[in-house]
């Protein structure tokens, strides 16, 4: 036999061993299997007596394009059970593997986000976000605000991560903050915010609504349940930070500390600067700039106990009252800017750092800094209350 | 003229000749050529090692699982340098060195040594890709049924040439070098937090511990013992193969480094389940979509690749100690051993785990990893040096 011809015996067997793999029966009968499955978009962790998951699931139908966003919860001794329990509860293989984002209740332990990592399907980088209350009431108003402006899974939580300013974290990186030696974690703390109905009662298109309070403070609304008559869900706010350690949630710090902790533990390099800036003996108030980039880090000195926190932002000055500010003198007002943008970050560590030093948790990761560069030290001497803390921050203004 | 050359002896029993057995399975003397040596030593170099390894060293030592893996791979490129120089000074093929050196019955005995050896890390790869593609990629598929299809790849290697085998890494080899380089650039762009694999032995216990038991990984090299005297070289030949078998070291403490920087703080969290998921989790909100996914699963075929060679390599030990090379019977014998002792013997990754963990393997792989090049080195330098006495001596006499 030639080469050539036992080169087409190959290739013709190649082709017969690709179309089989195609057509095999596991291949074949995937869309139905795709029909016996239930897609988890968001899980929630309520802790307490016994542990409740709640999953916010799609469930693909028979006829194309038909799927119902809905929410079941269920309970069980641990974890796993409860896992199980969601599979016969939808009466489907629960598919978790999709989960955008676990949502963890006021009482949840951090010991159940372990169990969910290892003995789930749950992925390592799924976003996590904290509920005021329980999840399951968080879940349940998201999925009615999600079905009103069609807003996807962890949509909201990916924006957070990437253009605001708002510390977030994932699955591993919460347990690995965790299980450092600052033995303290972060999640941001989602709220909704409620409006009233319009007359017609069924809100139609949604899109924007408007109803709220406007502003970036708008409150939550009173009865953050299941929106009462009249009431209705109009947006999401993400702006303050739970802390966490290995006991469960100490605390949560307000909006100003937690873009404290945004400065310097979390990679977001985007997000808006706005500062009061003194010029020419006048204080000229919300000077607003988009931040660039960021670079930041804690250097430790074990000699003295003192850690100092750097940051060197990159902002571009925008907006009216800088372009007033610009045309009067530019050099005189970037010095100005500068100085009132140092101050504003400065603020909001400061703030971080007190805050948390009230609830003994350390989401800047100081203690963390002090193993990694002095073991010896952080062993022997370290004493987080003692610490003195520098700051040397860094604004170039584009 | 090079076809007529090529005709292999793959017929079950009809070239049952003991003169050639345990030869690389055709009667050209250079089947591999200098790139395809280089590609082979890359991939020798990282498969098994970015596999189960860096997971069972995190999880007995934490974060510095990744400086005991760097070891290993150190301890490995040490013995690639004898073995590097043996291909290089030697002409005729391994077995033919150690029969002329050792003599025929000890070179048997050296073989069945060898070969034993190179059947256990056959299992320990093959191990390897059955917990990958069995706990994740193929989580319901039957494991005794799964390796069906990996031992047919594996007879169909066996069969074949080291020409062969060494052509299809060589075809294989850029596809995988273009996956690596995707997931290196998912996990550089996205970035991880190197600092926490800081501070290094900070528990000495645990790290010596798990540098003393885990050198079944080591040894990686020792197929390219069938490279000795079959390997058509150029002048800087040696050079790219050393760079090749670096940068394939770099790359498996890359992410060994990635891993240990993940799970440095929870390393209890990490299991050979979620070994795919470990080296994803940093494409940080999907930004990259199911492409490393992708990536990883095909740059996990260059596994295939060594286990095939240690296959190979296996069967061809076989061969010679049996002096027949009756190469699809042989093939499939060892087919049945290896289905035996996975499917049987190392069915649980428990137990698979307390195997390559004990204080046998812990003593007798290094030792067999650096012995055997060493063997190769020595014999080569005597076969050498007899061979120039028996020119001299030719030359006098013939004077």
């Amino acid at each position: 036999m030639t080469t050539r011809k036992k080169l087409l015996i190959y290739k013709v067997l190649l082709f017969l061993f690709a179309f089989f793999i195609a057509f095999m029966p596991s291949t074949a009968l995937r869309n139905k299997e795709v029909n016996s499955r239930v897609i988890v978009g968001i899980l929630g962790l309520d802790g307490g007596e016994k542990v409740s998951l709640t999953a916010q699931y799609v469930m693909p139908t028979e006829a194309q394009g038909s799927t119902g966003k809905d929410t079941v919860t269920v309970e069980g001794d641990t974890l796993d059970e409860a896992a199980e329990a969601l599979n016969t509860a939808l009466g489907r293989r629960v598919e978790l593997g999709h989960c955008s984002m676990v949502i963890v209740g006021k009482d949840a332990k951090p010991e159940l986000l372990g169990s969910l990592m290892t003995a789930t399907d749950v992925t390592a980088d799924v976003w996590m976000a904290a509920a005021d209350g329980k999840a399951e009431d968080l879940i349940a108003d998201l999925t009615e605000f999600m079905s009103k402006t069609g807003a996807t899974d962890a949509d909201f939580i990916a924006y957070s991560a990437r253009k605001a300013h708002i510390a977030t974290n994932t699955l591993l990186g919460f347990l690995s903050d965790l299980g450092s030696a600052s033995k303290t974690a972060y999640m941001p703390l989602v709220e909704m915010q409620s409006g009233k109905a319009s007359e017609s009662g069924d809100s139609g298109s949604g899109g924007g609504s408007g109803g709220g309070e406007g502003g970036d403070s708008g409150s939550s609304g009173g009865e953050s349940g299941s929106g009462g008559e009249g009431e209705q869900k109009t947006g999401m706010k993400v702006e303050k930070l739970a802390l966490y350690d290995e006991s469960g949630r100490v605390g949560v710090l307000d909006s100003t500390s937690a873009r404290g902790v945004a400065w310097v533990s979390a990679p977001v390099e985007k997000g808006t600067v706005c500062s009061d800036v003194e010029f020419n003996g006048k204080t000229i108030k919300g000077v607003c700039g988009r931040l660039l980039k960021k670079h930041s880090s804690v250097k430790v000195d074990q000699k003295m106990g003192i850690a100092t926190i750097k940051i060197k932002a990159f902002i571009e000055p925008h907006g009216d009252k800088f372009n007033s500010l610009f045309a009067t003198n530019s050099s005189k007002a970037n010095e100005a800017l500068i100085a009132g943008y140092k101050k504003k970050i400065q603020g909001e560590v400061e703030s971080a750092f007190s805050n948390s030093l009230a609830s003994n948790s350390d989401p800047l990761f100081i203690g963390r800094e002090f193993y990694r560069h002095c073991p010896d030290y952080y062993k022997s001497q370290y004493d987080y209350n003692n610490i003195k803390i520098k700051y040397e921050i860094e604004i170039s203004l584009k | 003229m090079e076809t007529t050359q090529q005709q292999t002896n793959n017929s079950a029993l009809g070239s049952e000749t003991t003169k050639n057995a345990g030869t690389t399975n055709t009667r050209e003397t250079k089947q591999a050529s200098g790139k395809q040596l280089v590609a082979i030593i890359f991939i020798l170099a990282m498969a098994t090692k970015m596999f189960l390894l860096p997971i069972f060293l995190i999880q007995s030592t934490g974060r510095d699982g990744y400086i005991i893996l760097a070891v290993y791979g150190a301890f490995d490129l040490v013995t690639l340098i004898p073995m590097i120089i043996t291909i290089k000074k030697c002409d005729v093929d391994f077995f033919e060195l150690l029969s002329s050196v050792l003599g025929k019955v000890g070179a048997k005995i050296v073989v069945a040594i060898i070969g034993l050896f190179l059947f256990f890390k056959l299992n320990t790869a093959v191990a390897e890709i059955l917990n990958f593609y069995g706990t994740n990629v193929l989580a319901d598929f039957d494991t005794s049924l799964m390796i069906i299809v990996l031992l047919v790849f594996l007879a169909a290697a066996g069969t074949h040439t080291l020409r062969s085998l060494s052509r299809l890494n060589e075809i294989i080899m850029p596809i995988i070098v273009v996956c690596l380089a995707v997931l290196v650039a998912i996990v550089v762009l996205t970035g991880f937090d190197l600092g926490n694999i800081l501070p290094a032995v900070a528990d000495k216990k645990s790290f010596i511990y798990a540098l003393i038991k885990h050198p079944a990984w080591v040894g990686d090299f020792t197929p390219l013992v069938l490279f000795i005297g079959r390997t058509k070289t150029k002048k800087f030949t040696w050079c790219f193969a050393a760079g090749s078998g670096v940068i394939g070291t770099g790359i498996a403490v890359f992410f060994a480094i990635a891993l240990s920087a993940a799970f440095g703080n929870v390393p209890m969290l990490i299991d050979s389940t979620t070994n795919l998921s470990n080296i994803l989790q940093f494409s940080v909100g999907n930004v990259y979509g199911r492409l490393d996914m992708f990536s990883s699963v095909v740059w996990s075929v260059s596994v295939f690749i060594e286990a095939a060679l240690f296959f190979y390599a296996t069967c061809r030990c076989v061969s010679f100690v049996i002096g027949k090379n009756a190469h699809l019977i042989i093939s499939l014998c060892t087919c049945v051993a290896t289905y035996v002792v996975q499917v049987f013997a190392l069915t649980d990754p428990m137990i698979f785990s307390l195997a390559v963990t004990s204080d046998a393997c812990a003593v007798i792989t290094p030792v067999m990893a650096a012995g055997i090049p060493v063997l190769a080195l020595v014999c080569a330098l005597i076969y050498n040096k007899k061979q120039k006495n028996n020119t001299l001596a030719a030359g006098r006499k013939s004077a």
